[in-house]
């Protein structure tokens, strides 16, 4: 037994856990929509951790000789209305969303899995006060908490933040982008957790009560086999999906943050305050309000086209 | 019992009792079952839909879902009490010792695995066997269980393949570890009978090659006559009547089972004259009427039968025919 376990043939190397993704592999790849939307969003990555490298301005540098240009070979995008290259800008707005997105989704996905698998787990009382939690969070109108989260708590954390420096001296408490960034992300990871929770409870209850779960419970499977190898796959398709379509919202609700004047701050150049400046002067310059929207608008679709291709590629029963 | 006799009987369940917790208070699904099954032996488990059949079945290796238990008694397997194992030792003896084959094939494979790996999950868990082995042992399986190419079937996942050959599949993992015993819950009724007689035969042959003991559970007595050594009837989670196969088609005692004989559909009958001949339906879990379980249907109750319980007792001179019924009882004294 233990000569199986730590003298592994390479054969068992290659063809055992990895023959569930290396299938779905095969299956997202005939579907052109998903792979599109793959191949955006790999592009847009790309973009935003070479940024730097990639943009010919700098996202600050303003040249006021060339304002508000319309879009030609020196300026992609064109320029706005402090002569800022808005292909930069939209460059570097992209690792905002990225930023926010992946953080966002990563704590609404944790707080959303730890209190969903608990309710379908334990059951009663654990479910009743969970639900009831997912509940009344869903109820309240997002945009509201967040104006309300954000203008209760940004002067009192400033204020904490700069006594902190009084006292301490320590630069960091200089940077008020902390502040920004942890209060968008904690309040959109506030209301974004609750469909996750909903959907891993979900799918812990069904799936517990499947037969073939009993039936691998009479293999003598033990349990640990029985998580990862029938319960967590059979989970893991609509999670996935909840997950690739959560990137592209947490992206939209970023830039409708930013429109509200709740979301990362400028200058941090983000899609979302660029929208919002457009919008006021798109009669005049519609590329200032084209370019960030229109990238926008892009990942968000890439990303529900994956997630939609993943959905089938993850469950074989789904496709012909 | 004779030390002789332990040694003959695989399988040795007492008094065994499962309740339900529902929200109605507490139900009694199976009541005190005995049975047995010996080595080599294909014991027939018959009884209606609902009678507890696979319950029974699932308490025995401690399957049952959360809000069921086993209330009372014991299962002795090879001389090991399955309901005091620790739960290490039953591990061993689920998929290894105890093969089992589900009553839906439909859903009692794991729909995102390929039918190969499935086949190999016990083989690797509790043999030990290297992934190739496995794989080849896998391939031996199916070819045993019929399937034709089995090397492309390895990798076919559950939906690629129709009802028969998903209960084949079940029946190759149940068989993967050479088990002692082969349990069966209705593994052919989501069949056409062409697919179930070649099943059965299946079943046969390799009992024949293996040696193992079997106890199939089935609504249907005409497919059990052709197959099983013993039968044991189940009604409203009791057993009723325990006797080899051929004395219970030539001598059915108790009231239950000569109704079941009797709607056995004959090849003029319409399927709607099934189970004509026993009037009524069995008796809700929990809702079980005092004295004889059978007694609000049964055609020649007597006063007894509705204050006392019948026990399971030998209705014939060697023992081997039981019956839990009064009148049967008092048959065998006037005899
Ligand atoms: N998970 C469950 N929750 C509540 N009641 C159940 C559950 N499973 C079975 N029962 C009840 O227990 C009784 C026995 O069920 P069981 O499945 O053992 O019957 P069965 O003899 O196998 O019937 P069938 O021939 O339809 O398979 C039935 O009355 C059924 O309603
Ligand atoms: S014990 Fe009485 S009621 Fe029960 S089956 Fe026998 S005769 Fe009928
Ligand atoms: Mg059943």
């Amino acid at each position: 037994m233990t000569l199986v376990q730590t003298n592994p043939t390479i054969g068992d190397e290659q063809d055992r856990p990895v023959n569930l993704w290396r299938d779905a592999w095969h299956r997202l790849k005939r579907n052109k929509l998903a792979i599109f939307g793959l191949g955006i969003i790999v592009l847009l990555a790309f973009v935003a951790i070479f940024g730097p490298y990639l943009t010919p301005y700098d996202f600050l540098s303003q040249d006021l000789q060339a304002r508000n240009q319309a879009p030609s070979l020196s300026h992609l995008f064109g320029t706005d209305d402090l002569g800022r290259d808005v292909f930069s800008r939209v460059v570097y707005g992209s690792r905002t969303a990225f930023l926010v997105a992946i953080v966002v989704t990563a704590i609404a996905l944790s707080i959303g899995t730890a209190l969903g698998a608990v309710a379908g787990f334990f059951g009663d009382p654990y479910d009743r006060v969970i639900m009831w939690l997912t509940d009344m969070t869903m109820s309240v109108p997002n945009l509201l908490l967040v104006v309300v989260i954000n203008a209760s708590l940004k002067t009192p954390i400033a204020r904490w933040m700069e006594a902190q420096y009084m006292a301490t001296l320590n630069p960091f408490y200089r940077e008020t982008i902390w502040i920004d960034f942890l209060l968008v992300f904690g309040s959109m990871a506030l209301i974004s957790w609750p469909p996750y929770a909903r959907l891993v409870r979900a799918q812990v209850l069904s799936i517990r009560s499947r037969p073939y779960i009993t039936a691998a419970m009479a293999l003598g499977l033990s349990n640990r086999i029985i998580m990862m190898r029938y319960v967590v796959p059979n989970a893991l398709g609509p999670l996935i999906v909840a997950v690739s379509a959560g990137l592209g919202t947490a992206m939209v609700l970023e830039s409708a943050f930013s429109f509200l004047g709740v979301g990362v701050n400028p200058p941090t150049p983000s899609w979302g305050n660029m929208i919002s400046d457009g919008l006021r002067v798109w009669q005049h310059y519609p590329h200032l309000l084209a370019a960030p929207a229109a990238v926008l608008g892009l990942a968000s679709v890439a990303f529900s086209f994956l997630g939609d291709g993943l959905n089938d590629a993850l469950n074989p029963r789904g496709t012909k | 019992m004779t030390a002789q006799n332990t040694r003959e009987r695989l399988l040795d369940v007492k008094g065994l009792s499962v309740e339900i917790d529902g929200r109605g208070g507490r139900a009694v699904v199976v009541d005190g079952i005995d049975l047995h099954v010996t080595r080599g032996e294909t014991l027939g488990v018959v009884g209606e839909s609902g009678c507890g059949k696979s319950l029974t079945m699932l308490s025995l290796m401690r399957l049952l879902p959360n809000k069921i238990k086993v209330t009372k008694g014991s299962a002795d397997f090879d001389g090991q009490d399955l309901q005091k194992m620790s739960a290490r030792a039953l591990r061993k003896v689920r998929g290894g010792d105890i093969g089992f084959v589900f009553q839906d094939p439909m859903t009692s494979l794991n729909p995102v695995m390929k039918v190969g790996d499935q086949i190999c999950e016990p083989l690797l868990y509790h043999r030990g066997m290297s992934r190739q082995d496995a794989r080849k042992r896998a391939v031996e399986l199916l070819r045993l269980v019929g399937i034709p190419g089995p090397e492309e079937r390895l990798n076919a996942y559950p939906h690629e393949l129709s009802g028969g050959m998903r209960q084949r599949v079940m029946i190759a993992i149940g068989l993967a570890c050479d088990p002692k015993l082969l349990i069966a819950d209705e593994p052919t009724t989501a069949l056409d009978v062409t697919i179930q007689a070649q099943i059965v035969d299946l079943v046969k042959q390799l009992r024949a090659k293996l040696g193992m003991s079997v106890v199939w559970i089935t609504h249907d007595l005409a497919l059990i006559a052709g197959l099983a050594d013993r039968v044991v009837v189940l009604y409203a989670g009791t057993v009723v009547e325990d006797a080899p196969v051929d004395a219970l088609f030539a001598n059915p005692s108790h009231p239950y089972t000569r109704g079941l004989l009797a709607s056995i559909p004959t090849l003029s009958d319409a399927p709607a004259a099934r189970l004509s001949s026993i009037g009524g339906t069995p008796p809700e879990p929990g809702r079980r009427p005092p004295g004889c379980p059978f007694a609000p249907r049964c055609p020649v109750a007597m006063d007894i039968c509705r204050k006392e319980v019948p026990k399971l007792e030998p209705i014939s001179s060697e023992g081997s025919h039981r019956a839990a019924c009064f009148a049967a009882h008092k048959a065998l004294k006037a005899a």
